[in-house]
C-alpha cells in the first residue's frame, strides 16, 4: 500500500491531472466558437471609424471603475480568494521538501522558499478554507447554493496543506501523515478535470479566452454563444 | 399562472431539449464553484433585499440544472416553480457576472425553451394591474 502510494499512484494522478485538464479545456474549445467581426452599419451621417480601431473613452476613472467591479463590491472575499489561490498553486512548486525529493529521483530541482516562508503560505492556505467554510456556513447567498459536495471538494483541496503542514512540524506520527499527504495531494490532482475543481483552467478561460468586458489580455477570442 | 395547466408533461420532447444542450449545462454546472460572486451583479438581487433566490448561479441551479439532474423528470407544479424563476426572477438582461466565465443567461434562456415546449410561459396578460 505504502509503495503504491508513493510509487504509481503518484504517476497516476499527475497524468489524470494532465490529460483530464487538457480534456476539459478540449471541450470548452468544441462547446464554443471564435468572435464575429461585427460591422455596424450607420444609415446616415459620418462613416465611423472602425469599430476594433475605435479608441474606448472611458467615461470613469480607474478608481471608479474599480469600485464598481468585483473588486470593489467584494473586497474582503476577492483579496481572501487571490492570496489563497496563489499559495495553493505557488507553494507546491517551491517548497524545500518537494525540492529535495525532485533532486533525489532526477538531479532536478526548482528554487526553493525560505521554510518559514513556505510555512506561511500553507498557513494562508488553510486560513483561507476556513474562510471559505465559515461563509459557505454562515452566508444566506452562499448557503443557499451549498450541498455536501461543496464542503467535499473544500476538504479535497486544503487536506494536501493541513497534512503538509502536520507533517513539517511532525505532529502525530510522521510516516502516517507523510502518507496521507501524497495520497491527499493526489487525490485533489485527480479532482481538478472532474469536479468543481475544474474552475482552475476555467479561470483562465474566462480571463482570457472568452470575450466580455473584464477580459484580460489580447481581449479575447472565444464565445459561447 | 399559463395555459394548458393541467396537460401532461412530454417528458420526451423536455429530454430531446434537454439532449440538446446536454454538454453545455454539464460543463456549466460543474464549472460552478458555488461562490456566490454573481450575486451582486444582479440588479433584481438587490431591489429584492439580497433575497438568495435571485442570486444568478441559484436561478439558473434551480431551474436548468434541476430539469437536468432529474432527466427532465418534473411535474406541472414542478415546471410552474421553474417558470416563477426563470421569468420573474430573471428578465434576461445579460449582465450577470460570472467569475469563471460561464453564460448564465444562456443557461437561463434553455431553461425557457423548454417550458415554452411544455406551455409553460409567463403570461402578461394575467399580471395583476396596479390599482387606480
Amino acid at each position: 500500500m505504502y509503495n503504491f502510494i508513493r510509487g504509481p499512484l503518484v504517476w497516476v494522478a499527475f497524468l489524470v491531472f494532465i490529460f483530464g485538464t487538457a480534456y476539459q479545456v478540449y471541450r470548452f474549445y468544441k462547446l464554443s466558437r471564435p468572435k464575429e467581426r461585427y460591422r455596424l452599419r450607420i444609415p446616415f451621417g459620418k462613416p465611423p471609424k472602425d469599430p476594433d480601431e475605435a479608441p474606448d473613452e472611458p467615461t470613469l476613472t480607474w478608481w471608479q471603475q474599480m469600485r464598481l467591479s468585483v473588486v470593489g463590491v467584494n473586497p474582503v472575499m476577492v483579496s481572501v480568494t487571490t492570496l489563497f489561490h496563489l499559495a495553493l498553486v505557488i507553494t507546491p512548486f517551491f517548497v524545500l521538501g518537494h525540492n529535495v525529493l525532485l533532486d533525489l529521483a532526477w538531479q532536478i530541482s526548482l528554487p526553493s522558499l525560505p521554510e518559514a516562508l513556505a510555512d506561511g503560505l500553507t498557513i494562508v492556505v488553510i486560513a483561507g478554507g476556513v474562510f471559505f467554510l465559515l461563509r459557505r456556513i454562515f452566508l444566506a447567498r452562499v448557503r443557499a447554493i451549498s450541498t455536501v459536495y461543496d464542503y467535499l471538494v473544500l476538504l479535497i483541496a486544503t487536506t494536501p496543506f493541513i497534512t503538509g503542514f502536520l507533517a513539517y512540524h511532525h505532529f502525530f506520527d510522521y510516516d502516517t501523515v507523510i502518507l496521507l499527504h501524497i495520497l491527499a495531494g493526489e487525490i485533489m490532482l485527480m479532482a481538478v478535470p472532474f469536479t468543481k475543481l475544474v474552475h482552475m483552467p476555467y479561470f483562465f478561460i474566462n480571463r482570457f479566452v472568452l470575450v466580455h468586458e473584464n477580459t484580460l489580455g489580447a481581449g479575447g477570442s472565444r464565445t459561447w454563444r | 399562472m399559463s395555459s394548458n395547466d393541467q396537460a401532461p408533461i412530454n417528458q420526451d420532447e423536455v429530454r430531446r431539449i434537454l439532449d440538446q444542450h446536454k454538454d453545455k449545462t454539464k460543463t456549466a454546472l460543474r464549472v460552478c464553484a458555488h461562490c456566490s460572486l454573481c450575486a451582486d451583479s444582479c440588479f433584481l438581487y438587490h431591489v429584492h433585499d439580497k433575497d438568495p433566490r435571485y442570486m444568478p448561479s441559484h436561478k439558473f441551479i434551480n431551474s436548468l440544472g434541476k430539469l437536468y439532474k432529474k432527466k427532465g423528470k418534473i411535474d406541472r407544479a414542478g415546471f410552474q416553480e421553474i417558470e416563477e424563476i426563470v421569468w420573474r426572477r430573471c428578465v434576461l438582461c445579460t449582465r450577470c457576472y460570472c467569475p469563471l466565465g460561464i453564460d448564465i443567461p444562456e443557461m437561463i434562456a434553455i431553461a425557457r425553451d423548454i417550458c415554452r415546449s411544455q406551455e409553460v410561459f409567463f403570461q402578461w396578460s394575467e399580471l395583476e394591474q396596479p390599482a387606480e
